[in-house]
């Protein structure tokens, strides 16, 4: 079971996370022209990597904020985790 | 040469010979300098591609790269089902069509499959549910697929040893029943199909890892790999849970995903179990191997990951919706665990389609529901290299569904991919 | 009378404690401290099973965890208990235990007819026949087959027995109390770290309790045990036996079962039977010693046949002989301390060692106790069926290859020992890259992925001094980089037999002519033969030849069968070990019983049960519940005979013409403050948020980025700042965490804070035409008129003493209000409205009412969103502004979604205005077409209409809004239905909704 640390909370087991995808898929901004091309990108398309993968987790059981995590998708090793604010 | 032909009087013929004549199911070649076509990946999707290839389409100076040895993937990671029982037509029509490819595999490949149509029940735990399972099995019945509503007596009088008690959270309402779904034996799938396709010329290169592409004015014109530069017209890429590591060599991003789906078989006991039995009020399925062994699977480990191996907090959700279901199940032991790496997609449906690269192939996208699509998937995507162009049956699983909305969302679950 | 193999004295049992057990229905005796194996072989039994492919006798091969045969079903505190080993469970009065895999038992086995005809069944042999004709192999062939499946029966009953879980961090986890798992612990713990020590058997000390062996002035067992209740009375230290640490997953998280109460006669009701550990460690060691390795020789699966340790630890820990006349068959020097135990009792063993002429302190002893020893000698069969009776031995070349002077000499035991294998899976399963150590012919740890230390013999270290060395120093060093002490531990001197070099021969050539039958896998039936079968076939790959010969895929998950497996292809293949590689070890070291894994979460805990303040109300009112997520809710008042139809139809009808009353508790609410919140919402929803006035709710949609319906629902200005929003009851957790998404990550810069305060309130729906009576009555000082309240209009009022909000939104689609209270009041709340609602015919109503009345004014729910649909297809279109962004709306334009057929919800009625439409039925244009019949799509949900007293179904239709009026088929062939249909608006009640605004 991973061990996270919840930048808020400390380290907490994974079960009280939950996960939320690719963090560095970025939404388009508001109100902004964009082609069906970007947007389908930013809806659908992922590079889930092997290695180094920079990721959403809820702290929905604890503090409930979204962070962000820095996880080898092969070992599960977690290298960092940021808050949702904190550049990576 | 002609193949040895398996039966029970080469069987008897051998054992008096200590079986010392047997053959090799398949040969052990170095890679060519060039090819017609190159599969890549060695699991049971790419098998029978080259299987279909040859025999479908007269293609036969072919080869399967595999990185490590065939059938190591998710053909011999599942839990073995085999059914039809979609709603969508795309997936319902394409489903069927390999029914009756399974139904006729053992004879076509003569290599004892096992293919068992024990049977599939879906259990319901609400008339809602018994009301969204009516509109699957409608859908089904409609395509000409077999489907049976269950009230709550006849799914009793079928596996009564489910917990029909007073002391249930969700109590049984009744049940959608696929009587003509059922197993294979998984591993035997990949070496039948291999054993026929290598006595019809195919090259299974195994141990052999594709290092990249030669991709030139829009065109494929070879691989690279551990073994040497192979040069091919036409590449298919039929390699599951690696699809993102390939395509990230092709400068291609994918609608897809790598997650992590475990399963477990419990010690084997002496039968009780016939059919394939899903539990409605979550996500968990079992049968009963012919060797005793429940087979049980359930949720994903919920995580991108390429790691083939989970975490148990997974397991105990999922076998605590296995007691919910089974309550003799507590006695058993967990006896093996096992994971295996799903390239899901982002409405759950696969992909059999070209790509912008000429030449360039792609069969991905399987989520969970892989095996089961093993030789319609291998029969349409061997159809769409030998054509260049997608069969009927593959047409709706095109890459650009997702761009024009056409999505086949059997679940309902959007791109949330790891929600299971 | 049996024949007494128990010794006169000698052992670690308690001869004051008889217990009588009974075995395949016959009773015998054993002593407290037993395992049942023991006390089976005490009584001189042998045979305790069948194998699994050729039904051939099983007895017992080893003295625990790693024992292949002894599989037996147990009774116990009225259970069944299927697949027990017998090595492992501890003997008590009234044990009940019978063989399995045999009929009718397990002398006479009808089943063995296989093994006379296992020729033509080599492995792989189903793979090559039952093919023709096709379907044979379901109907005929596999039911025979099935029919042979399995070692012992489950019982459907439920499982009585009490599982617990437990949770616990600890600086180190020691897995194993042999050597150098105590002294690891021992110097850690001096050291200050939180400890748990691990003993997967009863007793403390693992070889320590076997070997010949003394440290400092003890024994090797005195020593243990004194260690053991050092450690036990040290505050930082926990120590459990009967507990198998069997899983090491991510980030040092190690799993362990404790058999709490496997060992007694009965459980009571709050003891568990067993207890599953999830502990988090800082550092692990692993020290699971490891496992003898067999000899392959001719039927070497023979009852008597055995590890010479397991030999030893028979005679030395239970006082118990597996045979008066031994022969001890080695490649090493431990079969020499088990022979020297046999003679030491008086018994004579006959010790055939592979090796020329080996040269060691043990051997010399042996010779000085005039131990019979052959050098280059090798046992080439077993003969005896049921029990060995004797061995063909004989001579073997120095090249291992050619046999001489065979003779056959009387035995009544085989005791076999070809060298050691370290108990490495804990560390595989970390993700150790484990390396192949020539020296011992075996895989040991290498480079940790995890914060983990194998020490001792899992390590392939085989002398006591070096193995306590090292683990009183690995002890100290994890500890410290924890602790900061270093205390110091004065390394005890260890007096031990050093050993010589074992031989790397293992598998004994069959003599000319012979065709003996030599297993690698004992339960799975896997010989020599098969594996060279499967190579020969080019099933080349270790993987593949498991998988074709099931090698190591049995109950014991080859422990005892891997290596020897592995030795045999590298030799075949002409490779070295390393290069064919293990199978990757996974969780569970030993198979875990599932009960453990699960716990408590069984029966109705399952899942946790939601349930609203009004719940006992409606269970005094005759309510029927119905699941809605893991909310209880009421599906209907049952009075007198109602079914479901009547009921549902009488409370609708009574909303219609009177008034009703819901529990709407379970909705979710979202509680939104912030200065930006009008802006946020007005991202969220699809429609414009806003101009929405203080004091007033509005409908809206919410989507997700790919254009597909979330959820909808209705959200009210409470005051400048804060926002009270209504969720559907199963997306309501989904919606939370979107809100939160959006806020924290997308656009931080929104001063907005969203909290879940579905708990906080008690809701009542409150709906009919004499509804706005009902709401004066309850707050008389409040102005509830239709324009002192409006439709979506809000106001706050005291309710009897009770602070009240109240929202005039209606679901029903009549004049309807909702009332919210604080969950505290909610009961309250609902016996005032039913009291003060008396006068006006209040009734509730439940969900199914709720269906009916929303179905048939067109209002769309869950079956409607159900996440593959677009507002387009809702009728939702009204909601989309054009003028603003929102989530979703860019995926909106997809060609799909303006296709000018794009499907819509439509209202469907049956032509004979009498036959319900199933929900789940499709619409088709011809009834009677061809299959696959194209579908226009499905009906959604289905009522009947109390407005118009006939069904009436809601639909969503390819081009559903040109399809008005046509008359088309609902077909549902589960149910054998195909009904006539004309398609009608979605809105059937009140299309022009002046109800609501009445």
């Amino acid at each position: 079971m991973l061990y996270i640390l919840c930048p808020h909370c400390g380290l907490r087991p994974q079960t009280e996370f939950s996960y939320g995808g690719d963090a560095t898929v970025k939404r388009p901004e508001l109100n902004k022209e964009i082609s069906d091309q970007d947007w389908d990108n930013f809806v659908y398309l992922r590079k889930s990597p092997r290695g180094k993968h920079l990721e959403l987790w809820q702290h929905i059981s604890g503090c409930r904020q979204w962070i962000k995590v820095e996880r080898d998708t092969l070992t599960h090793e977690i290298f960092t985790t940021y808050k949702a604010s904190e550049n990576t | 040469m002609a193949m040895q032909k398996y039966s029970v009087f080469s069987l008897i013929k051998n054992a008096f010979k200590g079986h010392k004549d047997w053959e090799v199911a398949w040969k052990d070649p170095t890679p060519k300098a060039e090819y017609d076509v190159i599969i890549i990946g060695g699991g049971g999707h790419g098998l029978a591609t080259a299987y279909y290839l040859a025999k479908e389409h007269n293609i036969t100076k072919v080869a399967i790269i595999e990185k490590g040895w065939i059938g190591g993937g998710n053909v011999g990671r599942n839990t073995t089902i085999i059914r039809s029982n979609y709603m969508h037509d795309e997936n319902g029509l394409f489903s069927e069509f390999g029914m009756d490819l399974w139904r006729n595999m053992s004879l076509d490949l003569n290599f004892n499959v096992m293919f068992s149509p024990r049977g599939i029940i879906n259990l319901a735990h609400s008339d809602a549910q018994m009301n969204a399972y009516s509109r699957r099995g409608n859908s089904m019945r409609l395509n000409g697929i077999d489907a049976v509503l269950l009230n709550r007596e006849e799914v009793k009088k079928i596996i009564p040893m489910a917990d029909f008690s007073e002391n249930v959270r969700f109590p049984i309402f009744g049940g959608l029943m696929q009587p003509s779904a059922g197993t294979a034996r998984h591993d035997a799938v990949a070496w039948g199909y291999a054993r026929q396709a290598d006595s019809m010329g195919v090259d299974i290169i195994q141990n052999c890892e594709v290092t990249g592409f030669d991709v030139s004015n829009g065109k494929i014109l070879g691989i690279r790999t551990s073994k040497g530069e192979i040069k091919a017209k036409k590449i298919g890429l039929c390699v599951a849970g690696s699809t993102n590591v390939l395509a990230e060599k092709l400068n291609m991003t994918l609608p897809i995903e790598t997650h992590l789906l475990q399963a477990c078989v419990s010690e084997p006991i002496k039968p009780i179990l016939d059919n394939v039995v899903t539990f409605g009020a979550g996500h968990f399925y079992c049968s009963q191997s012919d060797k005793g062994e429940m087979v049980m699977g359930g949720d994903l480990d919920g995580y991108n990951s390429y790691a083939q191996r989970g975490n148990l907090p997974t397991l105990q959700h999922v076998l605590t919706e296995g007691i919910a279901m089974f309550p003799f199940l507590s006695k058993l032991k967990m006896l093996r665990t096992w994971g295996g790496i799903m390239d899901m997609s982002m409405d759950g449906s696969p992909i059999i389609d070209k790509t912008h690269i000429e030449g360039l192939y792609l069969n991905c996208g399987w989520c969970y529901g892989g095996f089961k699509a093993t030789p319609a998937s291998g029969w349409t995507f061997a159809h769409t290299i030998a054509q260049d162009k997608p069969h009927k049956l593959n047409e709706g699983y095109s890459l650009n569904r997702f761009s024009t909305g056409h999505l086949i969302d059997e679940k309902g679950l959007g791109t949330k991919t790891w929600i299971s | 009378m049996p024949e007494n193999f128990r010794l006169d004295q000698g052992g670690l049992i308690n001869r004051n404690k008889k217990i009588s057990f009974t075995f395949n229905g016959k009773k015998y005796f054993g002593y407290e401290g037993d395992t049942l194996a023991s006390a089976l072989l005490a009584n001189g039994v042998h045979l305790v099973g069948r194998s699994f492919k050729y039904h051939r006798p099983r007895g017992f091969f080893g003295a625990g965890v790693d024992e292949p045969y002894a599989i037996v079903q147990m009774n116990r505190n009225n259970e069944v208990d299927p697949n027990v080993r017998a090595t492992e469970q501890e003997l008590f009065e009234g044990l009940d235990a019978k063989s399995v895999n045999c009929w009718p038992n397990v002398n006479f086995d009808i089943g063995a007819i296989n093994n006379f005809l296992n020729k033509f069944f080599p492995a792989g042999f189903y793979y090559k026949t039952f093919m023709w004709p096709k379907s044979f192999w379901y109907k005929i062939y596999e039911p025979i087959i099935r029919k042979a499946a399995g070692f012992g029966s489950a019982s459907i009953k439920h499982d009585k027995e009490r599982y617990e879980h437990k949770y616990e961090y600890c600086d180190l986890l020691i897995a194993g109390t042999g050597p150098s798992g105590l002294a690891s612990a021992y110097a850690a713990a001096k050291n200050g770290a939180k400890v748990i020590l691990a003993e997967d058997k009863s007793r403390y000390g693992g070889s320590l309790l076997t070997s010949e062996v003394t440290i400092g002035n003890q024994s090797g067992q005195e020593w243990a045990e004194q260690i053991i209740s050092e450690l036990k009375s040290m505050p930082n230290v926990i120590v459990k036996n009967r507990s198998q640490v069997f899983g090491y997953y991510d980030h040092n998280m190690l799993v362990m079962s404790e058999r709490v109460s496997d060992h007694l006669p009965k459980t009571d009701k709050y003891t568990p039977k067993q207890r599953l550990w999830y502990i988090r460690a800082e550092e692990v060691v692993i020290s699971s010693g490891s496992i003898e390795r067999p000899l392959v020789f001719g039927n070497n699966d023979a009852p008597g046949v055995m590890l010479s340790s397991a030999a030893k630890e028979y005679l030395k820990i239970y006082g118990v002989l597996v045979g008066k006349k031994p022969i001890i068959f080695t490649n090493n020097d431990s079969g020499y301390e088990t022979a020297i135990e046999f003679k030491k009792i008086g018994v004579d063993p006959i010790v055939l060692d592979t090796r020329k002429d080996p040269n060691s302190e043990i051997i010399k002893e042996a010779k000085e106790l005039n131990i019979n020893i052959k050098f280059s000698y090798v046992v080439v069969a077993a003969k005896g069926y049921k029990k060995v009776k004797s061995a063909d031995i004989a001579k073997i070349s120095d090249d291992k290859k050619v046999l001489s002077n065979n003779e056959n000499i009387k035995c009544d035991c085989i005791c076999v020992s070809g060298f050691w294998t370290p108990t490495i899976h804990l560390a595989s399963q970390s993700g150790n890259k484990t390396k192949f150590k020539e020296e011992i012919d075996a895989f040991v740890p290498s480079h940790s992925k995890q914060k983990e230390t194998t020490l001792g013999s899992a390590n392939g270290i085989f002398t006591l001094e070096e193995t306590l060395k090292t683990s009183f120093e690995k002890g100290t060093e994890l500890s410290k980089q924890i602790t900061n002490k270093e205390n110091q531990i004065s390394i005890p001197t260890v007096v031990e037999k050093k050993s010589s070099k074992h031989d790397k021969f293992w598998c004994v050539p069959l003599p000319e002519g012979k065709n003996y039958k030599r297993f690698l896998d004992f339960q799975n039936d896997v010989a020599v033969s098969d594996i060279q079968l499967a190579l020969r076939e080019g099933y080349r790959s270790i993987e593949h030849v498991k998988r074709y010969t099931t090698l190591g895929m049995a109950t014991d998950q080859g422990k005892t069968s891997n290596l020897n497996g592995l030795q045999l292809v590298s030799e075949v293949e002409n490779k070295v070990v390393p290069q064919v590689g293990h199978t990757t070890f996974r969780p569970p070291y030993t198979p875990v019983t599932i009960g453990a894994i699960v716990g408590r979460e069984v029966g109705k805990h399952s899942k946790p049960t939601r349930k609203s303040p009004m719940h006992y109300w409606h269970e005094k009112n005759n309510a029927v519940f119905v699941d809605a997520g893991v909310w209880l809710r009421p599906r209907y008042y049952k009075q007198g005979n109602e079914n479901l139809f009547e009921a549902s139809k009488r409370e609708a009808k009574n909303v219609r013409q009177n008034v009703g009353v819901c529990d709407v508790t379970t909705l979710g609410k979202i509680d939104i403050k912030g200065p930006d919140s009008a802006e946020f919402l007005n991202r969220v929803y699809t429609n414009a948020w806003l101009k929405l006035p203080v004091g007033k709710a509005r409908y809206g949609v919410m989507l997700r980025e790919d254009g597909i319906v979330m959820d909808d629902g209705t959200t009210t200005r409470i005051s400048e700042n804060h926002y009270h929003m209504t969720t559907t009851t199963a997306q309501a957790p989904n919606v939370l965490s979107h809100l939160e998404y959006y806020l924290q990550l997308v656009w931080p810069e929104l001063n907005v804070n969203v909290v879940s305060s579905t708990e906080q309130w008690a809701g009542a729906a409150i709906a009919g035409p004499k509804s706005r009576d009902v709401l004066q009555k309850l707050f008389p000082d409040l102005d509830v008129s239709n324009e002192g309240l409006p439709f979506m209009g809000y106001m706050e009022g005291n309710l009897f003493g009770v602070n009240a909000k109240i929202f005039r939104i209606s679901f029903s689609g009549e004049l309807a209000y909702e009332v919210n209270v604080e969950s505290d009041n909610g009961n309250y709340m609902w016996e005032k409205i039913i009291e003060i609602g008396k006068e006006f015919n209040i009734q509730p109503y439940g969900t199914e009412a709720l269906s009916t009345l929303r179905i048939e004014m067109g209002h769309v729910a869950g079956s409607e969103l159900d996440g593959r649909t677009i507002p387009y297809d809702n009728s939702l279109e009204g909601l989309v502004s054009k003028k603003k962004d929102f989530i979703g709306k860019r995926s909106l334009s997809k060609k799909a979604y303006v296709e000018p057929d794009r499907q819509k919800v439509v209202g469907v009625v049956p032509l004979d205005k009498k036959t319900s439409i199933p929900e789940g039925s499709y619409i088709v244009k011809d009834a009677k077409a061809k299959l696959p019949n194209p579908k226009l799509g499905h009906v959604s949900a289905s009522c009947w209409s109390v407005e118009y007293d006939n069904p009436f179904s809601l639909a969503i239709i390819k081009d559903g809004k040109n399809m008005i009026g046509q008359k088309l088929f609902a077909m549902s062939p589960l149910k054998n239905k195909t009904i006539p249909v004309e398609i009608v608006s979605s809105h059937y009640v009140d299309p022009k909704g002046e109800r609501v605004r009445s």
